[in-house]
Protein backbone atom coordinates (compact mmCIF):
# COMPACT_ATOMS: atom_id res chain seq x y z
CA UNK A 1 0.00 0.00 0.00
CA UNK A 2 2.86 2.29 0.70
CA UNK A 3 4.47 1.82 -2.57
CA UNK A 4 1.25 2.68 -4.37
CA UNK A 5 0.49 5.79 -2.28
CA UNK A 6 3.90 7.44 -2.87
CA UNK A 7 3.36 6.82 -6.74
CA UNK A 8 0.01 8.11 -6.75
CA UNK A 9 1.39 11.74 -4.74
CA UNK A 10 4.46 12.00 -7.96
CA UNK A 11 1.88 11.37 -10.87
CA UNK A 12 -0.90 13.66 -9.44
CA UNK A 13 2.20 16.97 -8.92
CA UNK A 14 3.13 15.79 -13.14
CA UNK A 15 0.05 15.99 -14.41
CA UNK A 16 -2.39 18.38 -12.92
CA UNK A 17 -4.57 18.54 -15.49
CA UNK A 18 -5.62 15.18 -16.16
CA UNK A 19 -6.08 14.17 -12.81
CA UNK A 20 -8.50 17.18 -12.65
CA UNK A 21 -10.73 15.52 -15.19
CA UNK A 22 -10.25 12.29 -13.72
CA UNK A 23 -11.60 13.88 -10.11
CA UNK A 24 -14.44 15.89 -11.57
CA UNK A 25 -15.88 13.12 -13.85
CA UNK A 26 -14.99 9.70 -12.16
CA UNK A 27 -14.23 10.22 -8.42
CA UNK A 28 -16.48 10.33 -5.65
CA UNK A 29 -15.42 11.39 -2.58
CA UNK A 30 -16.22 9.02 0.29
CA UNK A 31 -17.84 10.00 3.81
CA UNK A 32 -15.38 10.10 6.54
CA UNK A 33 -14.95 9.90 10.51
CA UNK A 34 -12.22 11.23 12.05
CA UNK A 35 -10.94 10.78 15.49
CA UNK A 36 -7.65 11.74 17.91
CA UNK A 37 -6.31 10.22 20.89
CA UNK A 38 -3.59 10.55 22.77
CA UNK A 39 -1.28 9.35 20.04
CA UNK A 40 -2.24 8.85 17.18
CA UNK A 41 -5.18 10.52 14.12
CA UNK A 42 -7.41 7.52 12.86
CA UNK A 43 -9.27 8.53 9.47
CA UNK A 44 -11.89 6.04 8.53
CA UNK A 45 -13.69 6.36 4.93
CA UNK A 46 -16.47 4.31 3.53
CA UNK A 47 -15.28 2.83 0.24
CA UNK A 48 -17.50 -0.29 -0.56
CA UNK A 49 -16.63 -2.22 -3.65
CA UNK A 50 -12.82 -1.10 -3.72
CA UNK A 51 -10.22 -4.01 -4.35
CA UNK A 52 -7.94 -4.31 -1.73
CA UNK A 53 -5.26 -3.93 -4.65
CA UNK A 54 -6.39 -0.86 -5.84
CA UNK A 55 -6.26 1.09 -2.61
CA UNK A 56 -3.49 3.49 -2.26
CA UNK A 57 -2.80 5.98 0.85
CA UNK A 58 -0.71 8.80 0.25
CA UNK A 59 1.10 10.51 2.85
CA UNK A 60 3.49 13.47 2.55
CA UNK A 61 3.88 16.80 4.75
CA UNK A 62 0.81 18.25 5.20
CA UNK A 63 -1.18 16.03 3.19
CA UNK A 64 -3.35 13.08 3.47
CA UNK A 65 -4.86 11.11 0.10
CA UNK A 66 -7.00 8.34 -0.12
CA UNK A 67 -8.00 6.29 -3.24
CA UNK A 68 -9.45 3.16 -4.27
CA UNK A 69 -11.04 1.62 -7.15
CA UNK A 70 -14.15 -0.43 -7.27
CA UNK A 71 -14.54 -3.32 -9.59
CA UNK A 72 -16.86 -4.63 -12.03
CA UNK A 73 -20.79 -5.26 -10.66
CA UNK A 74 -22.07 -6.63 -13.60
CA UNK A 75 -21.06 -8.43 -16.83
CA UNK A 76 -21.66 -7.22 -20.19
CA UNK A 77 -24.59 -9.48 -20.99
CA UNK A 78 -26.86 -8.33 -18.71
CA UNK A 79 -29.45 -5.44 -18.23
CA UNK A 80 -29.81 -2.98 -15.61
CA UNK A 81 -33.03 -2.65 -13.73
CA UNK A 82 -31.97 -0.62 -11.12
CA UNK A 83 -29.08 1.23 -10.75
CA UNK A 84 -28.38 3.22 -7.68
CA UNK A 85 -24.76 2.79 -7.54
CA UNK A 86 -23.09 3.63 -10.55
CA UNK A 87 -19.60 4.99 -9.49
CA UNK A 88 -16.55 3.65 -9.87
CA UNK A 89 -13.36 5.02 -7.78
CA UNK A 90 -13.02 6.84 -4.48
CA UNK A 91 -10.67 10.17 -3.82
CA UNK A 92 -10.38 11.97 -0.83
CA UNK A 93 -7.74 14.17 0.55
CA UNK A 94 -7.00 15.92 3.68
CA UNK A 95 -4.74 18.35 5.40
CA UNK A 96 -2.59 17.01 7.77
CA UNK A 97 -1.51 18.73 10.62
CA UNK A 98 2.32 18.83 11.54
CA UNK A 99 3.41 16.16 13.77
CA UNK A 100 2.68 13.01 11.85
CA UNK A 101 5.22 10.04 12.01
CA UNK A 102 4.86 9.43 8.49
CA UNK A 103 6.98 6.24 8.07
CA UNK A 104 4.47 4.65 10.86
CA UNK A 105 1.21 5.61 9.18
CA UNK A 106 -0.87 2.09 9.02
CA UNK A 107 -3.64 1.45 6.72
CA UNK A 108 -6.12 -1.65 7.06
CA UNK A 109 -9.48 -2.46 4.94
CA UNK A 110 -12.40 -4.12 6.12
CA UNK A 111 -15.91 -4.69 5.12
CA UNK A 112 -15.64 -1.84 2.49
CA UNK A 113 -14.06 0.68 5.32
CA UNK A 114 -10.36 1.80 5.06
CA UNK A 115 -8.91 2.67 8.54
CA UNK A 116 -6.03 5.00 8.07
CA UNK A 117 -4.14 5.54 11.24
CA UNK A 118 -1.35 8.75 11.48
CA UNK A 119 0.81 8.27 15.05
CA UNK A 120 1.88 11.59 16.77
CA UNK A 121 5.73 11.94 16.65
CA UNK A 122 6.81 11.93 19.88
CA UNK A 123 6.71 15.95 20.97
CA UNK A 124 2.79 15.92 19.84
CA UNK A 125 1.37 12.98 21.75
CA UNK A 126 -0.14 14.10 24.84
CA UNK A 127 1.19 13.55 28.19
CA UNK A 128 -0.42 13.30 31.47
CA UNK A 129 1.75 14.86 34.02
CA UNK A 130 1.79 13.20 37.40
CA UNK A 131 0.82 15.63 40.52
CA UNK A 132 3.00 15.58 43.09
CA UNK B 1 -14.74 30.92 -10.13
CA UNK B 2 -14.82 29.19 -12.73
CA UNK B 3 -12.74 31.35 -15.11
CA UNK B 4 -10.46 29.04 -16.87
CA UNK B 5 -7.64 31.05 -18.20
CA UNK B 6 -4.92 33.06 -16.47
CA UNK B 7 -3.84 30.99 -13.84
CA UNK B 8 -3.71 27.42 -15.08
CA UNK B 9 -1.45 25.79 -12.21
CA UNK B 10 -3.80 27.52 -9.41
CA UNK B 11 -7.09 27.18 -10.56
CA UNK B 12 -5.91 23.26 -10.27
CA UNK B 13 -5.08 23.45 -6.99
CA UNK B 14 -8.42 25.71 -5.91
CA UNK B 15 -10.25 23.33 -8.14
CA UNK B 16 -8.90 20.06 -6.30
CA UNK B 17 -10.04 21.76 -2.65
CA UNK B 18 -13.34 22.72 -4.08
CA UNK B 19 -14.27 18.79 -5.61
CA UNK B 20 -12.73 17.70 -1.91
CA UNK B 21 -14.09 19.10 0.53
CA UNK B 22 -17.73 19.88 -1.28
CA UNK B 23 -18.85 16.63 -2.57
CA UNK B 24 -19.28 14.83 0.36
CA UNK B 25 -22.52 13.11 0.72
CA UNK B 26 -24.12 10.60 2.25
CA UNK B 27 -26.27 8.33 0.00
CA UNK B 28 -30.01 8.53 0.35
CA UNK B 29 -30.89 5.11 0.63
CA UNK B 30 -29.05 2.45 2.55
CA UNK B 31 -28.07 0.43 1.18
CA UNK B 32 -27.60 1.72 -2.72
CA UNK B 33 -28.93 -0.98 -4.91
CA UNK B 34 -27.86 -2.14 -8.30
CA UNK B 35 -29.84 -5.41 -9.81
CA UNK B 36 -29.14 -6.34 -13.16
CA UNK B 37 -31.23 -9.26 -15.71
CA UNK B 38 -28.72 -11.96 -17.20
CA UNK B 39 -30.08 -14.54 -18.97
CA UNK B 40 -31.05 -16.97 -16.39
CA UNK B 41 -30.37 -15.14 -13.22
CA UNK B 42 -30.83 -11.76 -11.58
CA UNK B 43 -27.98 -10.44 -9.57
CA UNK B 44 -28.56 -7.82 -6.26
CA UNK B 45 -25.74 -5.96 -5.78
CA UNK B 46 -26.32 -3.97 -2.45
CA UNK B 47 -23.53 -1.34 -1.43
CA UNK B 48 -23.19 -1.74 2.68
CA UNK B 49 -19.96 -0.35 4.32
CA UNK B 50 -19.21 -1.46 7.97
CA UNK B 51 -22.03 -4.09 7.91
CA UNK B 52 -21.09 -7.43 9.34
CA UNK B 53 -22.52 -10.47 8.10
CA UNK B 54 -24.33 -11.65 11.68
CA UNK B 55 -26.33 -8.31 11.41
CA UNK B 56 -27.34 -9.26 8.11
CA UNK B 57 -30.68 -10.91 7.51
CA UNK B 58 -31.57 -11.74 4.23
CA UNK B 59 -35.38 -13.25 3.54
CA UNK B 60 -37.11 -14.06 -0.04
CA UNK B 61 -40.90 -13.90 0.57
CA UNK B 62 -43.71 -14.01 -2.36
CA UNK B 63 -41.64 -12.29 -4.97
CA UNK B 64 -39.73 -10.02 -3.11
CA UNK B 65 -36.48 -9.65 -1.48
CA UNK B 66 -35.49 -7.76 1.54
CA UNK B 67 -32.29 -6.87 2.94
CA UNK B 68 -32.52 -5.99 6.95
CA UNK B 69 -29.82 -5.05 9.68
CA UNK B 70 -27.55 -2.90 11.00
CA UNK B 71 -24.34 -0.97 10.59
CA UNK B 72 -23.34 -1.16 14.22
CA UNK B 73 -20.49 1.68 15.41
CA UNK B 74 -16.90 0.68 15.50
CA UNK B 75 -14.91 0.66 18.74
CA UNK B 76 -13.61 4.21 19.49
CA UNK B 77 -11.00 4.48 22.82
CA UNK B 78 -12.42 6.34 25.74
CA UNK B 79 -10.30 9.17 25.33
CA UNK B 80 -11.22 9.49 22.14
CA UNK B 81 -11.90 12.96 20.20
CA UNK B 82 -13.80 12.94 17.55
CA UNK B 83 -12.98 15.76 14.85
CA UNK B 84 -14.88 14.52 11.94
CA UNK B 85 -18.12 12.40 12.07
CA UNK B 86 -19.92 11.90 8.33
CA UNK B 87 -20.52 7.75 8.34
CA UNK B 88 -24.34 7.19 9.70
CA UNK B 89 -24.52 3.99 11.96
CA UNK B 90 -27.88 2.88 11.22
CA UNK B 91 -31.04 0.31 10.96
CA UNK B 92 -32.27 -0.45 8.08
CA UNK B 93 -34.57 -2.22 5.57
CA UNK B 94 -35.26 -2.76 1.87
CA UNK B 95 -37.49 -4.62 -0.60
CA UNK B 96 -36.63 -5.38 -3.93
CA UNK B 97 -39.68 -7.77 -5.70
CA UNK B 98 -38.23 -9.74 -8.40
CA UNK B 99 -39.82 -9.12 -12.52
CA UNK B 100 -40.17 -12.81 -12.62
CA UNK B 101 -40.54 -16.38 -10.77
CA UNK B 102 -37.22 -17.54 -9.62
CA UNK B 103 -35.97 -21.08 -7.81
CA UNK B 104 -35.71 -20.20 -4.07
CA UNK B 105 -33.49 -22.90 -3.24
CA UNK B 106 -31.11 -21.86 -5.29
CA UNK B 107 -30.71 -18.53 -4.27
CA UNK B 108 -26.91 -17.47 -2.84
CA UNK B 109 -25.55 -14.40 -1.05
CA UNK B 110 -21.77 -13.33 -0.50
CA UNK B 111 -20.70 -10.51 1.41
CA UNK B 112 -17.66 -9.22 0.67
CA UNK B 113 -15.16 -5.74 1.04
CA UNK B 114 -18.69 -3.96 2.01
CA UNK B 115 -20.86 -5.11 -0.71
CA UNK B 116 -24.01 -8.01 -0.90
CA UNK B 117 -23.86 -9.88 -4.05
CA UNK B 118 -26.81 -11.95 -4.46
CA UNK B 119 -27.60 -14.17 -7.23
CA UNK B 120 -30.95 -15.29 -7.93
CA UNK B 121 -31.21 -17.79 -10.42
CA UNK B 122 -34.70 -17.77 -12.96
CA UNK B 123 -37.22 -20.38 -12.53
CA UNK B 124 -37.53 -22.43 -15.81
CA UNK B 125 -40.91 -20.96 -16.88
CA UNK B 126 -39.38 -17.69 -16.80
CA UNK B 127 -36.63 -18.02 -19.25
CA UNK B 128 -36.71 -16.79 -22.58
CA UNK B 129 -36.36 -19.44 -25.20
CA UNK B 130 -36.40 -19.69 -28.72
CA UNK B 131 -38.52 -22.03 -30.36
CA UNK B 132 -37.53 -23.63 -33.32
CA UNK B 133 -40.03 -23.92 -36.27
CA UNK B 134 -40.23 -26.90 -38.05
Amino acid sequence: MGNNGKESVIRRGNSALARRSETMERFITPVADIYETADAFVVKLDMPGATKDSISVGVEPGNLTAKGVVGEYHGQNSDLLLGEIGRRSYYREFNLTEGIDHKDVEAEFEDGVLTIRLPKSEKMRTKEIPIK
Amino acid sequence: MFVRFGFPRMFDDLLEDVVVRDFARVAPSFPAIDVAEHESEFVLVAEMPGVKKEDLKITFEDSILTLSGERKPYEIPQDARVLLNEVRVREFTRSVRMPSDIQVEKISAKLENGVLRIVLPKAESARIRNIEIK
